[in-house]
């Protein structure tokens, strides 16, 4: 489809020095010399090595566990059980924030005791002086398990007499939304269509596998290198491994990838139990194919739609059903499963809306979080929902969804009102006049496809979480500056946007910043990386404290020019009068000045999101997230109708943030988050089969090369309309969540039929062409 | 962490014959691209590795008396870029830029492509329809097997425990003959074949029928050749009804299985379809005698 | 298992060392503090122990310490410094083809290869080709490519200058 672009409101932006330039980031060129050190990277002396024994069963209860021979192998500094752990569990959700309590059954056990839940459930750890000599030491534990009923399938698993994973039903989580009155609004409908989609397990992949390092200091307190997007476990792990909070320090690396496969606890009570236990420092590193036993995996979803439209495009009405595999543990299920009711609809105004969304328990692999957070999966089947609803009434799959997207001041799906910009219809037209006329091929067999999908993802997390972040800013002496935000940077840039911003406000340029972050006692807690909230959260931070320092320097300046401080200003490492430029003095200078006067040229800022009161899950009705991000994607397929085969041939995204802080880091997330998208549409599935994990390595588990993926053009929106900081919105997670619907789009406008699975195998286009049955 | 073996170092291939022939448990390890996961996974705890993959006699690639030979270390990169197998051995170089990925490349040998014995083994059915044969070596003895009695089964070959597989050769293709190959995987690089595929036409100097030869792998216990089909396509002119028989015959008989890649059904389609446009643009290119347009988005 | 005296010479500094025989190159070098050699798989999938071993590019953690013995080696630690930094690593950094990071030690190496042996402005599907064995989660490969051409671009001028 050949769509003109329309001009976009007309939006006047502040012109600013550092924040808006596509600077190297601060981190970017350790990285690229070698020289940045994580996790894996760290040796200690006299450090020991760990293993983990993981069980090998699904379901079972472990009739004998004998660690006595691998206690005894020479080298073997000590084997820890269930036994000898004081309380042993885990607290699995809502990790970073203050007083708020543990869910009932939330928790999981730090190693089991008497019964297994999933293959890879940890059973017992072990130090050695070698990774050799612990790797034997594996091999000499015996168990004897004795395997009872298991359920693999969420829909099994909600049946009456299903194998119970814990007490009292397999029902983790569920949220409801009774919106107006669905039933009248069907009844109103010219025409119903309902559609199920099922979405698989998916692995994080990240190339870093997780890893670290821990000793006790000589204050007693175990410290913690690790890579974690959540240093504010320290509590849960001081409560796991039974010492008082300010006896845990986690210090955070530079992380190879999260996307929120690091949330969650991972490497981090085994290591800070078996300093513990020795007293000598000890370092556990996973293997690839460990990693994908252990952490968590994004929640497969069964979705199912069922929605009334008028033959002039207008919904009257849709009922929608979310069914989300839990796996063993809960971890963040209920609140994966949030995200994806408040999203289910779309970013469309939906009346009559009925939302049941419930998330269950078997003895899967767990899931957890992984970037969309249920708002990608829920992406999945409304884009594909309303194409399949465009083409029912025949009409343009975009003219339908114009007569149905969100319009600023609109209230959602839960009734919350979207107050920032809503630039949906720009951006599909944007990304569809980039995609250009469809290809021509002279080739019978291959066909070619284009689609795209609007989408919204919230940034900042749960306002009932009461969400606050820190961030502490200060000028040396010298008028460098130097940044403290207990931020964990996962390589999307968290840390290089806080010292573009903290740059901008104090007038030095990027270079003149120094970082130190994700330090659990040395660094202001800024919460987690997560929720597509740091930019938001600890940005709002930075910009805070740095705006206090500046107030003093202002102030001060304002003294020795005999101005007012708003005729000064801070730029190039001076501050100068604005009217009379010659007139300045170097920041450096001017902080010397202010030291000899005692006056504060360090602040801590703490920014809080709105606080909002907890919603009935019974009805989901008000508040629960500070914004959203509109997003578009659009690509173009070949797909090869003999074999199967999908070539993605052009990828647009086109996405409103606000406000870029750095647009080459904004460009990149675009590129990455919708390179996860395609991968999620066309590859990527972590194959379960009766509780066993059948693609264990990244020969089996596919993510994509880069002869699978074309550039993808990025085109970036500034409303400057975000509660980020400068109007910012957020980015992370929104990347990724229209890329997969887009592609699905694409591959049923190729073929002319369906495919309700991801992903779009070969043999799932073929199947779906009527070409291979049996 | 790799378990624990011996590792013999030699530094002649007589060196080397003479250790193997003291042990009949001596597993040869050149590139390692494949031997070294296994022993990683466990899959294979041999006492005793080989270390091959450095030895001089066993590089080189030349022509001799109407034969290409190929030293069984030559690495897949090589082969890659070499002009004689660009020259004599075209399909074979083919299946080399869909190996795996540039890394592999650089250490994976086509004599341990074979040797481990993989029905997926992608240089194994273009050094099919080349009609290569494998030459073995132990201490005292030489010996040549074809390619085709090679493989016998998933990981099993005939390679005796005290020989090592020293070279790879196939009679230089008659003049104008030209090959395919294809293959099939769930992305478009570093990825496990769902199925491969070639194909070749052999020209002779007169208008006779072209022989045909079609092989596939990842479809049976090991790599095959397709004689059904073959005999029917020598018969006559190469026309669409008898080159969808011929793939009709080509899918019949693979022993596909179903695993985390495809089922046995898709498989068997897929051949089908790609024998059938495999051979239908070569038999175009060979009748018009016109180069052959790649068609698709296979680079 | 008896181990052996080997010579590993790793970025122009030559290293005894004596090691079992299972003992892979990747663990060798990172035991030799060669840390921005990665390790993302142990299996070949995914590039991020590539270094060059007698001049070509290789899995790290697909080569046995003693088949490296006496052999070059070159990381991308060996290629430049945050003081001297190579036109890639330059490159890398500016373009935003590093996100993470922790792909991009092997990336580089595997790139590095590439305008070895075709140095003059490769095409955008000569670089998919020669980086199709790194993989990469943050970038989608994009500023990856445009890193690549922009360091084959300042290394032909310095090359012109010389």
């Amino acid at each position: 489809m050949t769509v003109k672009g329309k001009p976009l409101p007309q939006v006047d932006l502040p012109p600013l020095r550092q924040v808006g330039r596509p600077l190297r980031r601060v981190d970017a060129l350790g990285k690229a010399v070698g020289a940045t050190v994580y996790a894996g990277d760290f040796t200690m002396p006299n450090m020991l090595h760990a293993k983990v024994f993981r069980s090998s069963e699904p379901s079972a209860c472990i009739k004998h566990l004998d660690v006595s021979k691998a206690r005894a192998l020479p080298g073997v500094a000590c084997v820890l059980t269930a036994d000898e752990l004081p309380d042993g569990k885990l607290i699995t959700d809502m990790p970073g924030q203050t007083g708020q309590e543990r869910r009932k059954g939330s928790d999981a056990p730090v190693l089991a005791a008497r019964r297994v839940r999933f293959v890879g459930e940890p059973i017992a750890l072990v130090a050695a002086e070698t990774l050799a000599i612990a790797e034997q030491a594996l091999e000499l534990i015996e168990i004897e398990y004795e395997p009872l009923p298991g359920v693999f399938d969420p829909l099994e698993a909600m049946k009456p007499g299903a194998p119970v994973i814990h007490e009292p039903d397999n029902i983790v989580s569920s949220w409801k939304i009774r919106k107006g009155n669905t039933e009248a609004g069907l009844a109103a409908a010219d025409l119903i269509v309902e559609n199920t989609f099922h979405v698989p397990f998916l692995d994080h992949a990240y190339i870093e596998p997780e890893a670290g390092v821990a000793w006790v200091d000589d204050q007693d307190v175990i410290n913690i290198r690790v890579c974690t997007q959540v240093v504010e476990h320290f509590r849960s792990i001081a409560q796991a491994v039974g010492v008082p909070h300010n006896k845990v320090h986690v210090r955070g690396t530079m992380i190879g990838g999260g996307f929120g496969g690091k949330e969650d606890i991972t490497v981090e009570i085994f290591l800070a139990l078996l300093t513990k236990e020795t007293r000598r420092p000890v370092r556990l590193a996973y293997t690839r194919e460990e990693s994908i036993l252990a952490h968590s995996k994004r929640h497969p979803f069964i979705i199912t739609h069922r929605t009334g439209v008028k033959k002039n495009g207008r919904i009257t009405g849709a009922e929608i059903k979310m069914i989300s595999d839990s796996g063993a543990y809960p971890y963040l299920s209920p609140y994966v499963l949030l995200y994806a009711t408040v999203t289910s609809c779309g970013p469309y105004r939906i009346d009559n809306l009925k939302v049941d969304s419930v998330s269950v328990a078997t003895n899967n692999p767990f899931t957890s979080a992984f970037r969309g957070f249920g708002g990608a999966q829920a992406a999945v089947a409304y884009e594909q929902q309303m194409d399949e609803m465009a083409k029912a009434l025949a009409m343009d799959p975009l003219e339908f969804r114009k007569i149905n997207y969100l319009k600023t001041g609109d209230s959602n799906a839960i009734g919350q009102q979207i107050k920032s910009a809503v630039w949906l219809e720009e951006e599909a037209m944007q990304a569809l006049a980039a995609l250009g006329e469809k290809k021509r091929v002279s080739d019978d067999a291959i066909k070619i496809g284009q689609g795209f999908a609007t989408t919204m993802q919230s940034y900042g997390r749960i306002m009932w979480f009461h969400d606050t972040s820190r961030s502490w800013v200060g000028i040396e002496q010298d008028g460098t500056v130097v940044v403290r935000c207990g931020a964990p940077d996962l390589g999307a840039g968290q840390a290089n946007s806080l010292c573009q911003i903290a740059a901008e406000v104090l007038g030095v340029s990027l270079t003149d910043v120094t970082f130190y972050n994700s330090d659990s006692a040395v660094t202001p807690l800024a919460g987690t990386t997560t929720a597509t909230r740091q930019l938001y959260m600890s940005g709002n931070a930075t910009l805070k404290a740095a705006k206090m320092v500046r107030e003093v320097l202002l102030d001060r300046a304002a003294e020795h020019f005999k101005e007012e401080p708003n005729s000064l200003d801070l730029a190039d490492n001076k501050v100068f009068i604005k009217s009379d430029p010659q007139q300045w003095l170097s920041l450096g200078d001017l902080s010397k000045m202010c030291a000899a006067d005692g006056l504060k040229l360090q602040h801590l800022a703490l920014f809080a999101a709105p606080f909002a009161d907890k919603l009935n899950p019974e009805n989901l009705q008000g508040d629960i997230f500070p914004d959203f991000t509109f997003s578009a994607h659009a690509v173009e397929v070949a797909v090869d109708t003999q074999t199967g085969e999908i070539t993605v041939l052009k990828s647009v995204g086109c996405h409103d943030v606000g406000r870029a802080i750095n647009p080459i880091a904004v460009e990149g997330q675009i590129q990455g988050g919708s390179a996860q998208g395609i991968g999620y549409a066309l590859m990527e599935e972590v194959q379960v089969r009766d509780g066993v994990t059948r693609t264990p390595s990244l020969s089996e588990y596919l993510i994509p090369t880069a002869k699978d993926l074309p550039t993808t053009k990025a085109i970036i929106l500034e409303s400057g309309t975000g509660v980020g900081p400068f109007g910012a919105k957020g980015i992370g997670e929104p990347a990724l969540t229209p890329a997969a619907p887009a592609v699905a789009n694409a591959v049923a406008d190729a073929i002319g039929v369906r495919i309700h699975d991801l992903p779009l195998t070969p043999e799932r286009v073929l199947r779906a062409l009527g070409k291979v049955v049996g | 962490m790799l378990p624990e073996f011996e590792l013999l170092m030699p530094r002649t291939l007589p060196e080397a014959l003479e250790m193997m022939d003291e042990s009949s448990r001596v597993i040869p390890l050149a590139g390692g691209t494949s031997l070294l996961v296994d022993l990683r996974g466990r899959i294979s705890r041999p006492q005793t590795l080989i270390n091959i993959g450095g030895l001089d006699e066993l590089r080189g690639i030349r022509v001799e008396e109407g034969y290409v030979v190929v030293g069984s270390a030559v690495t897949i990169a090589d082969l890659k870029r070499n002009v004689l197998i660009a020259k004599h051995g075209q399909v074979l170089q083919q299946a080399t830029t869909v190996f795996a990925n540039p890394l592999v490349r650089n250490r994976a040998t086509i004599g341990g492509n074979l040797a481990y014995g993989s029905p997926a083994a992608d240089a194994a059915p273009p050094l099919l329809v080349l009609d290569a044969e494998v030459e073995l070596m132990s201490k005292d003895a030489k010996r040549t097997v074809p390619l085709k009695e090679f493989i016998t089964g998933v990981r099993k070959t005939v390679r005796h425990p005290r020989e090592l597989v020293t070279a790879i050769r196939w009679p230089i293709p008659p003049e104008g003959s030209v090959g395919v190959f294809h293959k099939l995987g769930l992305r478009k690089a570093n990825a496990i074949s769902v199925l491969s595929i070639a194909v070749m036409l052999h020209r002779k100097n007169t208008e006779d029928y072209a022989q045909v030869r079609i092989a596939l792998g990842a479809v049976a216990p090991a790599p095959i050749r397709v004689v059904a089909a073959e005999e029917l396509l020598g018969r006559g002119p190469l026309t669409p009804e008898v080159i969808a028989r011929a793939a009709q015959l080509a899918s019949e008989s693979t022993q596909a299985i179903g695993d985390i890649r495809g089922s046995a059904a898709y498989r068997k389609r897929v051949i089908t379809a790609l024998v059938q446009r495999l051979l239908t643009n070569l038999a175009e290119g060979t009748k018009e005698k016109k180069h052959n347009e790649s068609k698709g988005y296979h680079s | 298992m008896k181990a052996k005296a080997i010579t590993l010479n790793v970025n122009g500094r030559r290293h005894q060392v004596t090691l079992f025989p299972n003992v892979t190159l990747l663990e060798a070098l990172r035991d030799l503090s060669y840390t921005d050699v990665k390790n993302g798989c142990e299996k070949g999938d995914c590039g991020a122990c590539a270094v060059e071993l007698n001049g070509k590019v290789i899995n790290s953690c697909l080569v046995l310490a003693w088949q490296a013995d006496g052999a070059q080696i070159l990381t991308n630690a060996g290629l430049g410094t945050m003081e001297s930094p190579h036109p890639l690593q330059e490159a890398f950094a500016d373009a935003g083809a590093v996100q993470c990071g922790y792909c991009s030690s092997g990336m580089i190496m595997a790139a590095k290869a590439l305008l070895d042996e075709n140095p003059n402005y490769p095409s955008e599907a000569e670089i998919r080709e020669a980086i199709s064995g790194n993989l990469c989660r943050c970038t989608g490969y994009t500023q990856i490519i445009n890193a690549v051409q922009m360091a084959a671009e300042k290394m032909t001028q310095q090359r012109a200058q010389e």
